[in-house]
């Protein structure tokens, strides 16, 4: 039954250009009905790992398997999988209604079918009576919807989705992440997402792939994924933090910024090298005689529901968020509970695990 | 396999385009004066070629017309570009009607325009009228190259150059001009090699007297042409094979 | 060294034009502000109306008068009927004559002569060149802008002497004829006919009609293919629901640049055709510099650009947006 769950699964997969490496023993799987998205910056392999599942890419190495068959050389045209473009290549020689339409007529439907579907996914997309528009004449946000339709009209088994809102401004790139959600939770299909953009990333996904140089860092629930990054890394991408090169002095207690600090991990072993990430949130300003260490707030910005305040303690400059507001160059005591001290592995070695 | 069949199909096509030419070249260097029999490797024909005066003649008409062409066309073709891009919308879109009837009119009613106007205004057909009619043929050109690259062009820099304190001069030599700069050399090169290989409005523009080498490659070609024109095409092909290298070679280089 | 005079009234044209110009510049530029920068098309303006528009005016002028200037359309009757002046000879010679009247049809028969091997040399070049500027757009070959070098150089080339060496390809002691003798068969009459003309004309205009379907295949979004391979088109549906269609803009200015010459050539006919075989710019070039007939030279001119003008606004329905890359 699990075994089944698994609507695509990737083993070791590894895919070369020109000799480089742009994603190295990739392996994950997507469940029936799952919201997954692949996180990552700019060149981690995202927007590849997409290509390679809607065919566009051939793996150099691997398997891609759809229901437990491998379909790495199949072509597009014959997967059960449509793609929603970046930038939404919709092709500007045909109307709206004709964009969408066009994977059915490929099937062979016959018309007044087709007319009924493409009309409902019209609806479904908030576009009815757009059809005889040309796709030029649309803005940002409808040629989007229009891509979605053209995609899901085809009742696809997994929808992908390659930077679907990059494009468009922040405000409507909210309304459509909610959207979005919904048409995914009501129509029961597999998304698989690809953004850059953390928020986005959390908001939507019920599992979260964060990704970078060609490896997958962290698999996890948005949750999980925020509050306990597995490296230095993951911990920077996702949220704001401070990340110190600290050293694992015995369980239970570390040392950074020239202080040791009671934490709750342990099992690294004695005076061994770590990363400390602490969330900005996480630091409490005190009175200067009762905090663990003592710092000169060097700035102040006021960021609507928090201040996000620069505290120099001389070892190093903690960045703290805080609902009231310290003076600039006024001298604070700062604490930090030991459950909110997350330690990792250094990078370079969490890379590889 | 599919792509080797792409590639001989494009294979086969080059080798119809290049046919002639190989042959033209191979007959520059045969010794007799026979179109197909080869008669030995000489070089005799490229010795004639610099004793023939009327040649030479062409080669300097036909050199000197299109460089003339080339710098009045480009500085007529920019002005207007730049004139034609701030015109309002009317005036603008009158403006290019016009540009681009040359391209729709067929060469040889161009021509025939052409020396209508020089025989009913009295002029004499010669070397002038035949640069007149060069500079109208091309500068259109010069325009059409032009045009996009202002077109493409950020319409801020210039008011952040004024903004910065140019007057509109300066702005204009400094900033419109250099940022169409990659237009102004496609066009000029354009109007160059248009004015080169012209031979239809030549004709009927120009006396028997003036030939560019298109004209009196035409006047010799039912006699059968001198294979000293064979050795000067081959010649002129050579040069502008190595241009292009060089200008191959600088542009790998920039990059 | 050549000669260079021109009339006095046009060397006074020139200089106030120049003088007008070069006023207008210093004043905008002295002022600073407000400069008409649209002046700056002047000079080609007058230019334009000069060398273009009045050469064109005269053309219809010819066209209509006759050769003392009066108004006729003689010259139009006399495209549709060549023996037009003879036949109204006869006609006012009484019935006796009339029956000797016989129409003429050289004109329009070379002109349909010329429509036919235009139509052909077109539709042939899209045949061979549709493929080529395919292939060449084909990023998987990574060859692209090599390949438009080379389809380029040969045009450098005087496209005279180019034609001429056909000549020695294709003639009876030619090089063709010469080699299936020395195999031992018979020699052919490839020249002085239409095939032979064709040939010149594809191998003169068939890059016209290659670069521009090569520029607006490159322009192709990649991703257009991609999405319509993911909607379940095969390499053909591709092809014929994407990659074609919007080509077409290309293709337009491509039929565009390789019908238009073709009409009107007069050289190629001249040298391939050896006489045998007449075209309408032949025509229209023997009526000129031949026949002196200016009057019915410049009627039949009119006639091609009408043609051409109807031709050409058919063209542009088809690509309304005109984003046909040219050369350029």
């Amino acid at each position: 039954m699990v075994e089944n769950e698994r609507l695509i699964e990737l083993k070791g997969i590894s895919k070369e250009f020109d000799g480089v490496t742009v994603l190295d023993n990739i392996n994950l799987y997507v469940r029936k009905k799952e919201f997954v998205t692949l996180l990552g910056p700019s060149g981690c392999g995202k927007t590849t790992t997409l290509r390679i599942i809607g065919g566009f890419e051939t793996p150099s190495s691997g398997q891609l398997l759809f229901e437990g068959k491998d379909i790495a050389h199949l072509p597009p045209y014959k997967r059960q999988v449509n793609t929603v473009f970046q930038k939404y290549a919709l092709f500007p020689h045909l109307n709206v209604f004709d964009n969408i339409a066009f994977g059915l007529k490929l099937k062979k439907m016959p018309k007044d079918e087709i007319a009924k579907k493409v009309d409902a996914m019209l609806e479904l997309v908030n576009l009815r009576g757009y059809g005889k528009r040309h796709v030029d004449a649309l803005s940002g946000g409808q040629q989007q919807r229009v891509a979605i339709a053209r995609a899901l009209v085809n009742e696809p088994q997994v929808l992908l989705l390659d930077e679907p809102l990059g494009a468009l401004d922040l405000k409507l790139r909210k309304e459509m992440q909610l959207e979005l959600k919904n048409m995914q939770q009501r129509l029961g299909i597999t998304f698989l997402y690809v953004t850059h953009d953390q928020e986005e990333a959390l908001t939507m996904s019920d599992t979260v792939v964060v990704m970078h140089d060609g490896h997958i860092q962290q698999i996890g629930d948005p949750k999980r994924i925020y509050d306990e990054p597995v490296n230095a890394f993951v911990a920077d991408f996702i949220g704001e933090s401070n990340i110190l090169h600290g050293t694992m002095i015995r369980d239970e207690l570390v040392s950074f910024a020239d202080h040791d600090f009671p934490c709750v991990d342990f099992g690294f072993g004695e005076n061994v090298p770590v990363d400390v990430v602490i969330r900005p949130e996480d630091i409490m300003i005190v009175g200067e005689d009762v905090g663990q260490m003592v710092g000169t707030i060097t700035s102040v910005l006021f960021k609507g529901v928090h201040y996000e305040m620069m505290i120099d303690t001389g070892a190093f400059t903690f960045k703290v968020h805080s609902t009231s507001m310290q003076p600039q160059g006024s001298r604070v005591g700062l604490n930090i509970v030991p459950f909110n001290i997350h330690i990792m592995k250094p990078m370079e070695d969490a890379a590889h695990v | 396999m599919k792509k080797f069949l792409k590639r001989f199909y494009l294979g086969i096509i080059l080798v119809f385009l290049y046919i002639p030419i190989v042959v033209m070249i191979v007959q520059s260097f045969n010794a007799g004066k026979s179109r197909a029999k080869w008669e030995g490797f000489s070089l005799r024909w490229y010795a004639e070629l610099f004793q023939d005066s009327s040649i030479l003649g062409a080669l300097q008409v036909t050199l000197t017309v299109a460089v003339l062409a080339m710098i009045i066309s480009t500085v007529l073709g920019t002005l207007a570009a730049i004139g034609i891009y701030s015109m309002k919308k009317r005036p603008q879109s009158l403006m290019m009607t016009m540009t681009n009837l040359p391209n729709t009119m067929p060469d040889i009613v161009t021509g025939i325009s052409l020396m209508l106007l020089f025989i009913f205004t009295k002029v004499e057909r010669g070397y002038l009228t035949m640069l007149l009619a060069h500079v109208t043929f091309d500068t259109p050109y010069v325009i059409l190259s032009v045009m996009p690259k202002l077109k493409q062009m950020n319409k801020h820099t210039y008011e952040a150059a004024l903004d910065l304190g140019a007057t509109p001069g300066y702005a204009l030599t400094h900033v419109l001009i250099p940022e169409c700069k990659q237009g102004i050399i496609t066009g000029a090169m354009l109007a160059f090699t248009l004015s080169l290989d012209d031979f239809t409005i030549s004709y009927f523009t120009t006396s028997p007297l003036v030939q560019n080498l298109s004209t009196l490659i035409y006047s010799a070609a039912r006699k059968g042409i001198k294979p000293s024109m064979n050795a000067l095409s081959a010649l002129m092909f050579l040069c502008l094979l190595v241009l292009l290298l060089i200008v191959n070679r600088r542009t790998a280089e920039k990059n | 060294m050549y000669n260079m005079t021109l009339p006095w009234w046009a060397w006074a044209l020139m200089g106030i034009g120049l003088a007008f110009f070069a006023a207008m510049v210093t004043i905008s530029i002295r002022r600073n502000r407000g400069i008409k920068r649209s002046l700056f098309a002047a000079p080609y303006a007058l230019w334009m109306l000069l060398f273009t528009i009045l050469p064109v005016i005269l053309i219809a002028y010819y066209a209509f008068t006759d050769t003392n200037g009066a108004f006729t359309l003689d010259n139009f009757r006399n495209f549709w009927d060549s023996n037009y002046t003879k036949n109204q000879l006869y006609a006012s010679l009484g019935p006796e004559a009339a029956q000797y009247m016989v129409r003429g049809t050289v004109n329009v028969d070379t002109l349909v002569y010329s429509l036919w091997m235009a139509f052909l040399c077109t539709a042939i070049s899209l045949l061979i060149g549709y493929p080529a500027a395919l292939f060449m757009a084909d990023r998987h070959m990574k060859m692209g802008s090599t390949i438009v070098v080379l389809f380029i150089i040969p045009m450098w080339m005087n496209f005279l002497l180019r034609t001429i060496a056909w000549m020695s390809l294709l003639e009876d002691q030619g090089l063709i004829n010469t080699l299936l003798r020395a195999m031992g068969f018979e020699g052919v009459q490839l020249m002085y006919n239409s095939g032979a003309v064709l040939l010149g004309m594809v191998y003169n205009y068939l890059p016209f009609m290659v670069f521009p379907i090569y520029t607006s295949l490159s322009k192709l979004d990649p991703r257009l293919g991609e999405a319509a391979q993911d909607l379940g088109c095969n390499d053909w549906h591709t092809f014929t629901r994407v990659t074609a269609p919007l080509s077409l803009p290309g293709v337009i200015s491509g039929i565009t640049m390789v019908f238009m010459p073709s009409v009107t050539t007069f050289f190629i006919p001249r040298v391939l055709g050896g006489g045998n075989t007449m075209m309408f710019g032949d025509l229209i070039e023997s009526k000129f510099l031949t026949e002196g007939n200016w009057n019915v030279g410049s009627a039949l001119s009119l006639i091609m650009m009408v043609l051409i003008l109807i031709s050409l606004s058919i063209l542009r329905k088809a690509d309304p947006k005109g984003e046909g890359g040219g050369i350029v």
